[in-house]
């Protein structure tokens, strides 16, 4: 599904990413670990297509397209979801609306029709419910006043809404206490199927324990510096970082 | 003969006794010219729509009282900051006191500025600095300019902490009359130099005295300037300070006005902000009661990207006082990421009291955030109520909830001498004793 | 790649004012110049009686004493009020009884505007009466109105038909002489509405006129007094398109309203004047005075969308008289190219328990400048005065500017008075966000400039909603769908 080579990205001309290899296929759960600096919500923002970012060299192949000349919305189109570690606030507009519009676009694009209204609202009941979300809370202002968990929790409710293939969660286990943490990871357990993909980018093991990873990777400097099964993200949970960096620098 | 007139009159005489040593005389004769055409501001102007100068220009005032009177040291103490070491420039009735003054030639200079105008050596700096961020088309610091010349000189040269503040205190002792006074300041802090500095105009008696002082300050590269001015004069006496600053890149200017007394206080304060990552604050707390009135005009021009500025004033006004706040904001077109903040806050404690505010906000740059918030209320009476039934008089009570309103204004005064000083005067003004500093 | 802001910048640029077309309709139309036998010359074509008369030669005579004010944050060349015909009437003076009477082709106007008079008159129930160069050629609804004793109709023919009331208001809120624009207006107004609602009526539909200009060198001076009796309501409605022209035009209406014990006034406007190429050149200047004075528990709303005209000068005003009454000022100002906006209100707190609102949006592209202009005053009677006011201002694009000047004067211990302002620009991380999500730039400008507005927009009445956002739509055209 995602296929990331040699992936070189920077921003004002300071490399961030140094070399990425990834391969994501459907079904799958990836979780990204690293330190603080490591480039981990850079990969994110490349593969969102955040045009802050520049690539330097490398490719992001997205069921066997190159993506490097699609502008966010395209690839939102072709089914790149990204959960933000800081998600935007948008004074004025209703989360109801706000995924509306989404959910209309993106039909837009694959040639369907608008969604009639009683249908959306029928989804947009079922999914908040999944996600414990109060219909209060979908006619406020899109991250407006938010907790840091009601944040979080509108990301995947977003997710749940326009369900794509490949979900990349950027830090969705900040900012939550334990009870928010087990009701975002139940959604995404809930939204899995075997077409669609997961990338989990963390700093902790927590989130881990109830998104089961089928693979875990350190990013480091940049670079993925080891991959391994989930007994890799306990291990670091044991160890800390220091370990991995200094077995990177040996 | 209206006292217009005699301000230009004086002037060839003036003129004459300064002589040829004067190195500023051709700015004094067009910034005379400026006060001739312009005269004093008047209601109809909008930067002065609502203070009025008429009750204080229908006398005539003494220009240049004569030298030094001996003053009781223990009838000014209350004036100093007493408890602590400070430099100190004191000028009685316009005249420097060199008996009160504590000033210094070692390793930075704070001195006077007559000596500054008239010696060679300080001529260059003169010619750099002198009337270069002041106004010198508003007519109240042109007036200034004209007459100018005595007041502090300051200079912090590069890389040096002025190791104790300065105390810029001007007297004025009612001996002879009404007088009209014109200080002026001049202060240069010089590359990632710091310095905290008070300034105050004290009457000692009640007499007419009417003191339009102008102070040029210039913070170079990463210089830290904290500037403290405490208005709590005599209800005789009134004042229109005039502040102009300029900021290099990187440096820091604080200034914190405390207005609780005088009759007619106008302050026109001025950031000019040359550099990138500049910050400037202008804080003030304005407690006023009886017929007092303060009128806070304030600029900050953010002419370069990715600098600061945060104002905060807060103001308390009973009787028939009057508090006036006239914030500007000006961003030019190239400042982006500029992020401006202002907030004027005031109670009415009084049926007769009234508060005008006009907070601005000019923007030509698109990348930016600003804001200003005014509001205008009471005391809290659920709050009021609420201390009372906990047994707390309600004078006390309403004074807590003053100190409470003006706290974080106190807050940032980082002289731990001059933050009690100004606790007791807030304590005074309310009439309360309060066991505690806030 | 992505819709850039660049590119979004052009295409605002580049955005051609729609309407700009001009109907063909034969005119009478007076001599260039300002004079008093001009004013005679005005009254007596509209055959009003002596008093009307001597009431427009007052203004005149205080009008040639006055200069015209500086104050404004805004720059124009002055027009030469001497070059200006102060009269235009089409020449078919007879009234008509139906739509089918009305000249095809200013049918044809309409139709391409959008706003074909059956359609509104079946859709939206609104009754329109159509000021077309000064003079109202179309009324409907009339009879309907006429059985709750509601009176809708031109101000001529007002001043014919109830003289008593006329005589009563007009001027008692704006007199001749209260400024520059308005004294000019009361000499020569051409035309206008008149609406009184009777005590304890609710006017069963929003009342509507629309203002156009359309006869070259003709200014335009409308004349508009509400009076809403005793515990009655009313919504009225206003909505402006211009054609297109070379040269300055100006536009100095008054608009007067009068809310008398527990009555209510909601005034939507919709504003879209020609504002000038993207050279900047041509455009409506549009001075106008609105106010309202509002007596015992009642109540005047103001809503406005300007995205029209080449500069604006208009502050909707209430004057909170009567106890316990309430003013509010819902305001949205887009401008574009080389317009200038200069709008606010005027909040007068003399009445206790007075109340006033005050929500202004202001959003400034191209090379234009948007003001807001504020004077919230509480006067030393007014117990217990609240206000709030918010005023937001977007930037779009870094060759325009935004300015806020609120003057707030309190005289009363009692009062409590808010404001607050912020300015921001459209962020290029909500713009991300909104793409990631399958939006694109265009659309989520949209998104987020309604959002911004909507406090506002939602303040409209229904049908009136949709020609608002149809209008902000094509003031930003390229960045709002």
């Amino acid at each position: 599904m995602l296929t990331i080579e040699n992936l070189h990205a920077e921003i004002e001309e300071k490399g961030i990413l140094n070399g990425i290899d990834l391969d994501v296929k459907a079904g799958e759960v990836h979780a990204i670990m690293g330190p603080n600096g490591s480039g981990k919500s850079t990969l994110s923002s490349v593969i969102a297509g955040n045009e802050d970012y520049e690539v330097t060299q490398g490719s992001v192949l997205f069921g066997g397209e190159d993506i490097h000349e699609m502008s966010p919305e395209e690839r939102a189109h072709r089914g790149i979801f990204l959960s933000f570690q800081y998600p935007v606030e948008i004074p004025g507009v209703s989360v109801t609306n706000f995924i509306k519009t989404a959910l209309n676009a993106q039909r837009k694009a694959a040639g369907d029709e608008d969604m009639p209204a009683a249908a959306m609202l029928k989804k947009i009941r079922e999914k908040s419910s999944l996600l414990g979300i109060d219909s209060k809370f979908l006619s406020r202002s899109l991250n407006q006043g938010f907790s840091g968990g009601e944040k979080k929790r509108n990301e995947i409710f977003q997710m749940a809404m326009i369900e794509p293939k490949l979900a990349i969660l950027d830090e969705t286990d900040s900012g939550l206490d334990i009870d928010a943490l087990k009701i975002v990871a139940d959604g995404v357990n809930a939204l899995k199927t075997p077409n669609n993909a997961t990338i989990v980018i963390t700093h902790y093991q927590r989130l881990l324990d109830y998104i089961i990873p089928d693979f875990v990777h350190v990013l480091y400097n940049g670079k993925i510096v080891k991959s391994g099964t989930k007994e890799l993200a306990k291990e670091l949970e044991a160890k800390g970082y220091d370990w991995i960096k200094k077995e990177v620098a040996g | 003969m209206e006292f217009k007139d005699k301000l230009l009159d004086t002037y060839i005489a003036f003129e004459e006794e300064l002589g040829p040593k004067d190195s500023i005389q051709k700015l004094r004769s067009q910034a005379l010219k400026t006060f001739e055409n312009h005269g004093f501001p008047s209601k109809k102007q909008e930067a002065w729509k609502y203070t009025s100068l008429n009750s204080l220009l229908q006398s005539d005032y003494l220009l240049f009282p004569k030298s030094e009177k001996a003053v009781e040291l223990n009838q000014i103490k209350h004036a100093f900051l007493y408890e602590i070491d400070t430099y100190k420039v004191v000028f009685i009735d316009g005249v420097h006191s060199p008996f009160l003054s504590d000033t210094t030639h070692d390793g930075l200079d704070v001195c006077l500025l007559s000596a500054a105008l008239s010696k060679p050596k300080y001529k260059k700096l003169i010619d750099t600095y002198f009337g270069s961020v002041a106004d010198n088309h508003e007519s109240m610091t042109a007036l200034n300019t004209t007459y100018a010349r005595e007041g502090a000189y300051i200079y912090i040269p590069p890389s040096v902490v002025a190791e104790k503040p300065i105390e810029i205190i001007h007297l004025s002792t009612g001996d002879q009359g009404a007088v009209w006074l014109q200080p002026r300041n001049l202060i240069v802090v010089d590359r990632n130099a710091q310095v905290q500095i008070v300034e105050r105009h004290q009457s000692l008696k009640e007499h007419r005295v009417v003191t339009n002082c102008v102070t040029e300050i210039f913070a170079h590269q990463e210089a830290l300037v904290d500037y403290y001015k405490i208005q709590n004069d005599l209800d005789s006496a009134s004042l229109i300070d005039n502040t102009y600053i300029a900021q290099d890149k990187n440096s820091h200017v604080s200034v914190h006005t405390f207005s609780f007394g005088g009759k007619i206080t106008r302050n026109n304060l001025n950031f000019y902000q040359n550099g990138e990552h500049i910050n400037s604050t202008l804080k003030g707390i304005t407690l006023l009661q009886e017929k007092q009135h303060v009128d806070h005009y304030t600029l900050v021009h953010h002419a370069q990207p990715n600098c600061e500025s945060h104002q905060d004033y807060k103001g308390i006004f009973s009787d028939r006082s009057v508090g006036v706040f006239n914030g500007k904001i000006l961003v030019d077109k190239i400042a982006q990421k500029t992020n401006a903040f202002q907030q004027n806050n005031n109670i009415i404690l009084d049926d007769k009291a009234k508060v005008n505010t006009k907070p601005q906000l000019e923007i030509f740059a698109d990348d930016v955030r600003c804001s200003h918030g005014c509001t205008i209320g009471q005391l809290n009476q659920e709050a009021l109520f609420y201390l009372r039934s906990r047994g707390i008089p309600k004078k006390e009570a309403k004074a807590l909830m003053t100190y409470a309103f003006a706290n974080n204004v106190l807050e940032s005064v980082q002289i731990p001498t001059l933050k009690k000083k100004i606790n007791k005067l807030i304590a005074n003004k309310l009439g309360v004793n309060l066991g505690f500093d806030l | 790649m992505a819709y850039t802001e660049e590119e979004l910048k052009k295409e605002l640029e580049s955005k051609e004012y729609e309407y700009g077309f001009y109907t063909d309709i034969e005119a009478e139309t007076f001599p260039v110049g300002l004079n008093e036998e001009i004013v005679r010359k005005i009254s007596q074509k509209k055959q009003e009686p002596e008093w009307m008369t001597e009431w427009r030669l007052d203004a005149f005579r205080v009008w040639k004493e006055m200069e015209e004010p500086e104050w404004p944050n805004v720059t124009y060349d002055k027009p030469d009020y001497q070059a200006i015909s102060y009269y235009s009437a089409p020449k078919k003076k007879d009234k008509y009884e139906s739509l089918d009477e009305v000249d095809p082709e200013l049918l044809e106007t309409f139709n391409k505007l959008g706003i074909s008079l059956d359609e509104q008159k079946k859709l939206a129930g609104v009754a329109v009466d159509i000021v077309m160069d000064s003079v109202s050629v179309a009324t409907t609804f009339k009879e309907t109105l006429a059985e709750k004793g509601i009176i809708f109709c031109s101000i001529s023919e007002a001043i014919q038909e109830h003289p008593e009331l006329v005589r009563q208001y007009i001027g008692s809120v704006v007199p001749p002489k209260d400024n520059y624009f308005a004294a000019l207006n009361s000499a020569v107004f051409s035309d206008g509405s008149f609406c009184y609602i009777p005590k304890g009526v609710q006017c069963p539909m929003e009342l509507s006129t629309y203002f156009r200009i359309n006869q070259a060198g003709t200014g335009q001076f409308e004349r508009t007094l509400v009076v809403a009796d005793e515990s009655s309501y009313v919504s009225y409605l206003e909505g402006c398109t211009a054609p297109s022209r070379d040269e300055n035009q100006l536009h100095a209406a008054v608009v007067e309203l009068i809310a008398l014990d527990r009555a209510e006034i909601k005034y939507s406007t919709v504003q879209n004047w020609y504002p000038g190429n993207k050279q900047g050149k041509g455009g409506v200047f549009n001075f106008v005075t609105k106010r309202g004075i509002c007596h015992n528990h009642s109540k005047i709303s103001w809503t406005q969308v300007e995205t029209g005209s080449a500069v604006t000068w208009k502050y909707p005003s209430c004057i909170l008289k009567g106890d316990y009454s309430i003013g509010e000022f819902y305001s949205i100002a887009v401008t574009n190219n080389f317009q200038q906006a200069d709008t606010g209100t005027k909040m007068i707190h003399l009445g206790k328990n007075t109340r006033s609102t005050i929500i202004s949006k202001g959003i400034s592209a191209g090379k234009s400048q948007n003001s807001y202009r504020g004077l919230v005053q509480v006067n030393s009677r007014a117990t217990n005065a609240r206000n709030f006011s918010q005023c937001d201002s977007l930037l779009m694009g870094n060759d325009c500017g935004a300015h806020t000047f609120p003057y707030i004067e309190t005289q009363n211990n009692s009062a409590q008075v808010e404001h607050e302002a912020t300015t921001s620009k459209i962020g290029e991380d909500q713009i991300f966000y909104c793409n990631q999500r399958g939006i694109d730039t265009e659309k989520a400008i949209a998104l987020i400039v309604n959002g911004f507005s909507k406090e506002v927009l939602n303040k409209l009445p229904m049908e009136f909603a949709v020609e608002a956002q149809k209008l902000l739509e094509i003031s930003l055209e390229g960045s709002v769908g």
